[in-house]
């Protein structure tokens, strides 16, 4: 329908034409909406800002006028051939349609966008108002004008479309509201997308606008209750019971008289029944090295329905309970991610390493609410992970199980003499044939994983601590 | 119907409940969904008015031609709803015809630019909407850019048929057909060789 020459040699007429269709589209939307915030945006005329860095993304031809011309000509062929001028002159209105999409251009806006957000610190489930506008810095009319607002994928638009349809004079700005959920993690703005045609919309152009914004979200740690450790400890003092004898509270058993036992260990009645001397032995209670490993590969981004909360989030929110809980116990705690995004906090202990955890489970890409791109490599995973675990490390495995993969990694790591314990936050429903045998399914994972001597536990709707007090009744040490 | 029901997150395809389902989601903020592709209703209810229009004033010059104008009123609302632009083009191919016949039936020249610019307004208008509710969606503010664009359509229309119609009636009635059309064909290249 056009040259490739023409664009360039249509920029001129294009304004002129640009700016006619504005005002008379000013004049229209008066009419039609007077009543609505728009007449406002029209009016506003502050101090025009320096236009936002922009990216040109693609400017194409929308084609939509195509075959105008031509029923143009058809009506006035036929008006010709059966000699009525009517039907000429009904094409020749088709003709003008015709010149008028072939008349204008697209051009790039020039648009000072300011996005602000209510709180840049909210915490999870806070709604956080954003609003943006856009101004028309730039000296030409922008006849059609389509934001779409960069919303980070980890946040849920919950009001107002992140999006508006106008039309901009230059110094006219558009000011357009919406509302997301804050969720876990950092989040940063994508650039604004701008989408420009020219009054007949026969091309487009697509702009990206920068306008920097980010939040962050860390939510508070709170612990968990008692979570049961197995008896891998470390040699220092805690509170996990062990099968060593010695110092400690709880009966063990009682063995032949050493020189150098204190007197108050040894067994007095048995001395009085039998004359023999004998020591009281006692559980040790030591402490543990624990690492918490996160299911965060693709897979375990999983939930009961679409509004409803990942697997990954109702892990990360119990690793960060059993984190601060093992801590306050004066256990050493590590945080690892099972994630092709790298991400390892080795095992410690006090105030810096408990905020550098918080950190961790906030705020690591590796944790983030919305999966990476990037391939998970288990046997590579596999292989740093156990370079790095401490040889005495209990391992915390939180998973979905919705793959074979994660069984799998629970066995191999236990193999290696780390007792794992599988925390499974349960992702599954029942309403359709497929869903149940998917809950099937990761049953059937669950009993292996214990038939295999991995402790497991699974939390559904009831809270995490809820499920860790009634599992820890049927387990033995 | 049921499954329909139960699963909000499908879009596109509820065309017939379109406001219905538009009511619900504006009174359950729980069931707000960002990617609602269907064009904005003031797109719709403009276009159906020019379309109106224009068969209206086909009707007038001719009853057969006028049907077919209808017909192609229908296309575009049921493209609208559709979210399909082919739906639209061939709404906008029966419009045509419905002229065309008009013409052959000797319809009277205001009655046809009318309803020429009637249906190249609905057409415009319809499908503008449909690019608006696939890239910006159902729920944004949009009103403002249907307004200049339905404006600035019926404004070239305006245009272009005053044009047409002053000149027909300058050069007087008693010209041949033809040389209505070699005059149009000027201007175009006039035109052309302007820009």
């Amino acid at each position: 329908m056009s040259d490739p020459s023409s664009g360039a040699a249509a920029s001129e007429p294009a304004s002129t034409d640009g700016e006619a269709t504005g005002r008379d589209g000013d004049a229209v939307g008066r009419d039609r909406d007077a009543t609505e915030t728009e007449s406002a945006d029209a009016t506003e005329t502050e101090s025009a800002g320096a236009p936002s860095d922009r990216e040109h993304r693609r400017a194409i031809e929308t084609e939509r006028w195509l075959g105008v011309a031509g029923a143009a000509l058809a009506l006035v062929g036929l008006g010709v051939l059966v000699r009525q001028s009517s039907l000429v002159l009904a094409g020749a209105v088709g003709a003008g349609y015709a010149v008028y999409a072939r008349a204008g251009d697209a051009s790039a806006p020039a648009l000072a966008v300011t996005r602000a957000v209510s709180d840049e610190a909210p915490e999870p489930g806070d709604e956080v108002s954003v609003t943006v506008r856009a101004e028309n810095v730039g000296e030409e009319a922008l006849p059609d004008l389509r934001l779409v607002d960069g919303v980070p994928p980890g946040l849920a638009v919950v009001d107002g479309p992140a999006r508006v349809a106008t039309a901009l004079r230059p110094g006219t700005a558009v000011t357009f509201e919406y509302t997301v959920r804050a969720a876990r993690g950092d989040h940063e703005w994508e650039p604004l997308t701008a989408i420009t045609r020219d009054a007949a919309g026969a091309r487009e152009r697509t702009t990206a606008l920068d306008a920097p914004t980010a939040i962050a979200c860390t939510p508070e740690l709170s612990a968990g209750g008692d979570l049961p450790l197995r008896g891998l400890t470390t040699v220092h003092h805690g509170r996990v019971p062990t099968d060593v004898g010695g110092a400690g509270v709880e009966f063990h058993a009682t063995r032949e008289y050493r020189r150098g036992d204190p007197l108050k260990r040894i067994d007095w009645n048995r001395r009085a029944r039998t004359g023999e001397l004998s020591t009281v032995e006692l559980r040790e209670e030591r402490s543990a090295t624990v690492v918490l490993v996160v299911d965060a590969r693709e897979s375990a981004y999983v939930a009961a329905d679409p509004d409803a909360e990942t697997a990954v989030e109702a892990s990360v929110a119990a690793a960060g309970q059993a984190f601060s809980a093992l801590l306050d116990g004066g256990d050493r705690v590590g945080i690892a991610a099972l994630s092709p995004i790298d991400c390892w906090l080795p095992p410690g202990s006090g105030t810096v390493h408990a905020a550098r955890g918080r950190e961790t489970l906030a705020t690591d890409p590796a944790l983030a609410p919305t999966p990476s791109d990037d391939r998970f490599y288990r046997s590579l995973w596999l292989r740093r992970f156990r370079r790095r675990l401490p040889a005495d490390a209990q391992v915390l495995f939180f998973t979905p199980l919705v793959d074979e993969t994660a069984t799998a990694i629970a066995r191999r790591v236990g193999a290696h003499g780390h007792l794992v314990t599988v925390l499974s936050p349960d992702p599954t429903t029942a309403e359709t044939a497929g869903e149940r045998l998917t809950a099937f399914e990761r049953r059937q994972r669950l009993r292996a994983l214990r038939a295999g001597g991995i402790r497991a536990l699974e939390w559904g709707d009831d809270s995490f601590p809820a499920a860790v007090a009634a599992a820890t009744r049927r387990w033995s040490r | 119907m049921s499954g329909d029901g139960s699963a909000p997150g499908t879009t596109g395809d509820g065309s017939a409940i379109a406001t219905g389902g538009d009511e619900s989601a504006s009174e359950a903020p729980a069931d707000f969904h960002e990617a609602d592709a269907r064009p904005p209703t003031v797109a719709v209810v403009a276009s159906l008015a020019a379309a109106g229009v224009a068969a209206t004033a086909a009707l007038i010059a001719s009853p057969t031609g006028g049907a077919l104008v209808g017909v192609g009123a229908l296309a575009f609302l049921g493209g609208s709803l559709r979210g399909s632009a082919r739906v639209l083009t061939w709404g906008a191919t029966a419009g045509v015809a419905g002229i065309a016949l008009a013409g052959y039936r000797g319809a009277p020249p205001e009655a046809l630019l009318v309803a020429a610019v009637g249906l190249a307004v609905a057409w415009d208008v319809a499908d503008h909407g449909v690019g608006l509710g696939e890239q910006v969606g159902r729920g944004a503010r949009v009103r403002r850019n249907v307004a200049v664009h339905a404006g600035a359509s019926l404004l070239v229309g305006a245009l272009a048929a005053g044009l047409v119609y002053g000149v027909s009636l300058a050069v007087g009635g008693g010209q041949p057909v033809a040389a209505l059309a070699l005059l149009l064909a000027g201007g175009i290249a006039l035109i052309s060789a302007l820009r």
